[in-house]
């Protein structure tokens, strides 16, 4: 590829990163940052979530990088609409919305890897290279390296030994989706390298929910006196995870198996397993409770119904037990959760 | 021949009369209150008053506004959106977009060459921007409302006031002022950040507002602070017609006279 | 509720025999919807709560009574519980930002209104809130949950994989009726769907005339709740009654609206409780709203013997799934067909889906010059209804159009 971006931009947690990296471009996510006038409800409504406002808004002030071409995860109704959005706000970029089963059974598998070739293609269209098997094999490798890395961190990060732990890996999670996998291995490597400190008495907590990039707002966490001893976001451990291949799902073409692993990662709450109505909520209280928390915070997003739908049953769970629960709703940017400082500070005071 | 429009609004109840030229007679606003019908009374006596005029001498009323329905012997109600776009088409020809922000609602109407509605928005499920938002800072500042609107002369700071609750707005504004932030810049912060509630409405009709003639309407037009923060956001001049809270009614008065005249 | 629904049926029963000539199609419609109600609520059948594009021929073939959790929630908004539905909803901790249809269903859940399903099959489409809903009851109900991913597309890939999923779907209601599909029944039940489709197709093309025999209230809420009759006989026989109707009214020169002047679309959502906006619109402005985005046969014939991919590619083609861009397509494409001056948007409260495209079908339609009045409204809750800023939104709409000649009048 010469004198093209090598950029392909994507929106949701669920892009197979493997694959465009395999195509030999560089995944760039569009993150929700940035204060631009909020113009994306003339475009849609307002009423939708600030997620895909504001990476709309960013679209209509120019804000984003060159791009090859922009890929739309089929995630949730509001995903949707934005694919929509961008075909009117940016009619020249090259545009593809790509299927996103609901769950992970079988038949969906195999939809889902006719989906991630279709992909395959549409990406060589627009410049990248052929996809070959070995190719797919080799980015998942590379992505399982920097997972593992990151899993390296977060273990540190959640014992209180590094230094401003979570904000830095916030911020190291966005590099992750926005930089060249070589960038973020080469600073994560840096850090592996600096001394333990000695954790603080900081109350574990552990965090879930969906969008929240901002890595101030991991400061603002820390300086209510909390310790963010799990967590479960979509701009954060549910971006990069380590992708294992089943040895049924070893196909000719390296999709499938990606396929199954992609629908079977840490799930967003618009997954669903059939088998298990609400395993959602029995995966937060699960993970809360693996990771010793004292207490539990959702940060959703306002308008995401996969979530809202979700929450009156977790707070149920968590009762159950005995996790105290704080739900924050945002907007995604450190403003909203600022407002929020005195309920934080209000709920670690209580726990302790 | 002489005929009237009554503007019966949230906050005030506006008549104005006009003869067979249209030309205005005499107009009147007076507080609406929790009566309807004492202030359309009020209001149509002033103005009558004013003009010399009985009231069996009025050949034709039209009346608009919230309480429109409430006006007994009219011709017709008309809303305020066609009313105030009548309006503004006699004080101010040619206008492509008529920005009317009033006591406790905002609108934006779409105008075509003959100033007839084209489209139109409106936020009247939220008092923020309007004259009752104006009034609570006004009171938060500790200011004369009158006196507010000059008041972020020298102000170039980037403040904004992020909650465009009333409320909420009311809380903000205080805090900034015990952390003594100048009341200018405060002031001008809150006119930018109606201009950016006004723009997100416009917007919402006509997307690329460049070149186009706009008026405004309302008495917060009489605000030159919030004229010159939606000018400056509109990248546009805002042309006011003289008594611009009474637009609707002269609207509905013109309306009158054309609806009289057809029958 | 089997006592709301038996009596909305003798009801209408007793006026249609007290005046056998006030038996309108309509009339005939709405008892028909009363017999569902009823079944839904008796201790006598074999109950299912479904995503709306399931294909309810095969589950009504296989003897299972199902609907949709929006129609249920219209139904019991409309009634004097509907408020409090809906506030129980919010106590439980469901945001009132959430869709008043879903919210209106957890409240009935939760106050044991609902009646308990043997198993709920969801689907992606509408809405991502819906899906979530019926998970939500499967849980709270302890049922089975199937559930049907319907694509976006209507490749040849997409179509197999949702046909397929059918055919799954159809072996698990098996399973859990512990009888498998009869194949001659389901021949007769797809016959009796081409059939109502066929008929349907004559209604909706009789609607074009100028001026239309059809009013406001006469096919409100047709289109998305004859799914649920599909496969019956009663499906067919309904839509005759409309065809029979409008053909009448035509013969006898009877519009809908007497003196019919302006023609308006409505788009996806009507409100759902009782309010005086189609009857302002008709009595004040003679206007008649000739057409729903929902009232249209966007599918072609299903093969009886072999049903799954026409029922795939007819659910892929609904107007409530897909993109903006297709659905903006079929909106000009009615537009132009039935002649409109104006289309109304109820911009439903917590609809992201169908009000999240409010922006993009304004600019469209603005493009052809046929304007579009977005209402800022809550078909379900009528808590949030502001009637009279509802009205100044509608009167200033008409008094707009009625000063601006359509295109297909100039």
């Amino acid at each position: 590829m010469e004198d093209k971006s090598k950029l392909i931009g994507f929106t949701c947690a669920y892009t197979p990163l493997a694959l465009i990296d395999a195509a030999g471009f560089v995944p760039y996510r569009i993150l929700p940052m940035g204060d631009w006038p909020d113009q994306a409800g003339q475009i849609l409504h307002e009423n939708l979530c600030p997620h895909i406002k504001r990476i709309l808004d960013r679209a209509m002030q120019d804000d984003i990088p060159d791009l090859s071409g922009i890929v739309f995860m089929n995630s949730c109704d509001a995903m949707r609409r934005l694919s929509d959005a961008w075909q009117k706000v940016r009619p020249n970029d090259n545009t593809v919305l790509i299927d996103l089963p609901i769950s992970k059974d079988d038949r969906s598998v195999s939809f889902f890897a006719d989906e991630l070739n279709r992909f395959a293609e549409r990406l060589s269209q627009w410049g990248g290279n052929d996809i070959r098997p070995e190719g797919v094999e080799n980015s998942i490798g590379r992505y399982n390296e920097l997972a593992i890395h990151l899993n390296e961190l977060k273990k540190r990060v959640n014992l209180g030994t590094l230094k401003d732990g979570s904000t830095r890996l916030q911020a190291i999670y966005n590099k992750a989706v926005t930089e060249p996998i070589e960038n973020v291995l080469e600073l994560i490597k840096q850090i592996a390298g600096e001394p333990d400190v000695i954790a603080d008495n900081a109350l574990p907590i552990y965090i879930f929910g969906n969008v929240l990039p901002d890595p101030e707002v991991f400061t603002l966490f820390e300086s209510c006196g909390a310790r963010i001893v799990g967590e479960d976001l979509c701009t954060g451990s549910r971006m990069i995870n380590v992708i294992e291949i089943e040895n049924n799902d070893k196909s000719l073409d390296g999709f499938k198996g990606l396929a199954r692993a992609t629908l079977s990662r840490p799930a967003c709450a618009r997954t669903i397993d059939p088998s298990n109505p609400g395993k959602m909520i029995h995966d937060v209280v699960e993970k809360a409770k693996a990771s010793n928390a004292r207490g539990v915070i959702g940060h959703i997003i306002k308008f995401c119904d996969p979530y809202l739908a979700r929450l009156p049953s977790v707070r149920e769970a968590l009762k159950k037990e005995g996790l105290s629960f704080l739900l924050l709703e945002g907007d995604c940017t450190m403003r909203s959760i600022g407002q929020h400082k005195t309920r934080i500070e209000a709920f670690i005071e209580m726990l302790r | 021949m002489y005929y009237l429009g009554i503007d019966i609004g949230s906050l005030t109840c506006d008549a104005v009369l006009i003869d067979d030229n249209e030309k205005i007679l005499a107009s009147s606003v007076v507080p609406t209150g929790a009566r309807n019908h004492e202030a359309i009374t009020r209001a149509t006596d002033e103005v009558l008053r004013s003009a010399c005029i009985s009231e069996k001498e009025v050949t034709a009323t039209v009346s608009t506004g919230y309480g429109r329905k409430r006006v007994e012997g009219r011709l017709t109600a008309v809303t305020e959106i066609t009313c105030h776009a009548r309006g503004i088409k006699a004080l101010l020809p040619g206008t492509h977009l008529l920005i009317d922000i009033g006591g406790q609602d905002s609108k934006a109407i779409e105008l075509d060459e003959n100033g007839q509605v084209v489209d139109f928005a409106m936020n009247d499920k939220c008092a923020a921007g309007t004259g009752r938002f104006l009034d609570a800072m006004a009171r938060a500042l500790q200011v004369d409302i009158d006196v507010m609107s000059e008041l972020d002369n020298g102000a170039h700071g980037d403040l904004t006031i992020s909650s465009m609750c009333t409320v909420f707005a009311e809380s903000e504004v205080v805090s900034l002022i015990a952390e003594g932030v100048k009341v200018n810049e405060i002031v001008h912060g809150l006119n930018r950040s109606i201009a950016s509630r006004t723009l997100s409405l416009i917007k919402r009709i006509i997307p690329d507002i460049i070149g186009f003639p706009i008026a405004m309407s309302g008495g917060v037009a009489r605000n030159s602070g919030v004229v010159r923060a939606i000018s400056n956001a509109l990248e546009n001049k805002v042309a006011i017609p003289p008594m611009p809270d009474t637009v609707g009614a002269l609207g509905a008065a013109l309306i009158a006279r054309e609806r009289y005249s057809h029958n | 509720m089997l006592q709301y629904f038996e009596n909305l049926e003798s009801g209408i029963n007793n006026a249609i025999k007290e005046n056998p000539e006030s038996a309108s199609a309509r009339k005939r419609y709405t008892i028909e919807i009363a017999r569902l109600g009823k079944r839904l609520y008796s201790d006598t059948d074999r109950k299912a709560w479904a995503g709306a594009l399931v294909p309810f021929d095969l589950l009504n073939t296989m003897g299972v009574t199902s609907c949709y959790a929006e129609f249920m929630a219209s139904v019991l908004v409309s009634t004097d519980i509907g408020m409090e539905l809906l506030e129980n909803a919010e106590q439980t901790g469901y945001a009132s930002d959430t869709c008043g249809y879903h919210r209106a269903i957890i409240g009935a859940a939760h106050k044991c209104l609902m009646p308990i399903p043997e198993f709920l099959i969801s689907t992606t489409s509408p809405c991502t809130g819906g899906q979530a809903v019926l998970e939500n009851l499967a849980r709270l109900f302890k049922r089975d949950l199937f559930v049907i991913h319907i694509p976006q597309d209507e490749s040849d890939q997409s179509v197999n994989f949702l046909a397929d999923q059918i055919e799954d779907m159809v072996e698990f209601v098996a399973n859990h009726t512990g009888s498998p599909l009869d194949k001659n029944k389901q021949c007769k039940a797809i016959e009796n769907t081409n059939k109502a489709r066929e008929v349907m197709s004559d209604v909706y093309n009789l609607a074009k005339q100028v001026p239309s025999p059809a009013n406001g209230r006469d096919l409100s809420n047709f289109g998305i709740v004859m799914p649920l009759f599909f496969g019956t006989e009663a499906a067919v026989e309904i839509a005759q009654f409309y065809r029979d109707e409008f053909k009448s009214r035509i013969n006898a020169n009877n519009s809908g609206v007497p003196g019919e002047s302006l023609r308006l679309m409505w788009l996806q959502n009507r409100i759902q409780f009782k309010n005086t906006l189609v009857k302002m619109l008709e009595s004040e402005y003679k206007a008649a709203i000739v057409i729903d985005e929902l009232n249209d046969i966007t599918w072609d014939p299903i093969d009886p013997n072999d049903p799954y991919v026409g029922l795939a590619r007819r659910s892929i083609s609904s107007p409530l799934h897909g993109t903006a861009k297709r659905r903006i397509k079929h909106i000009i494409e009615l537009a132009e067909a039935y002649r409109i001056d104006g289309a109304i948007n109820p911009c439903h409260w917590g609809c992201r889906q169908g009000t999240g495209a409010r922006g993009l079908i304004d600019s469209s339609m603005k493009e052809i010059g046929v304007p579009v009045l977005n209402l800022e409204v809550d078909c379900v809750d009528r808590g949030n209804f502001a009637e009279g800023q509802l009205i100044t939104r509608i009167e200033a709409f008409m008094e707009m159009i009625e000063s601006h000649p359509s295109p297909w009048k100039k």
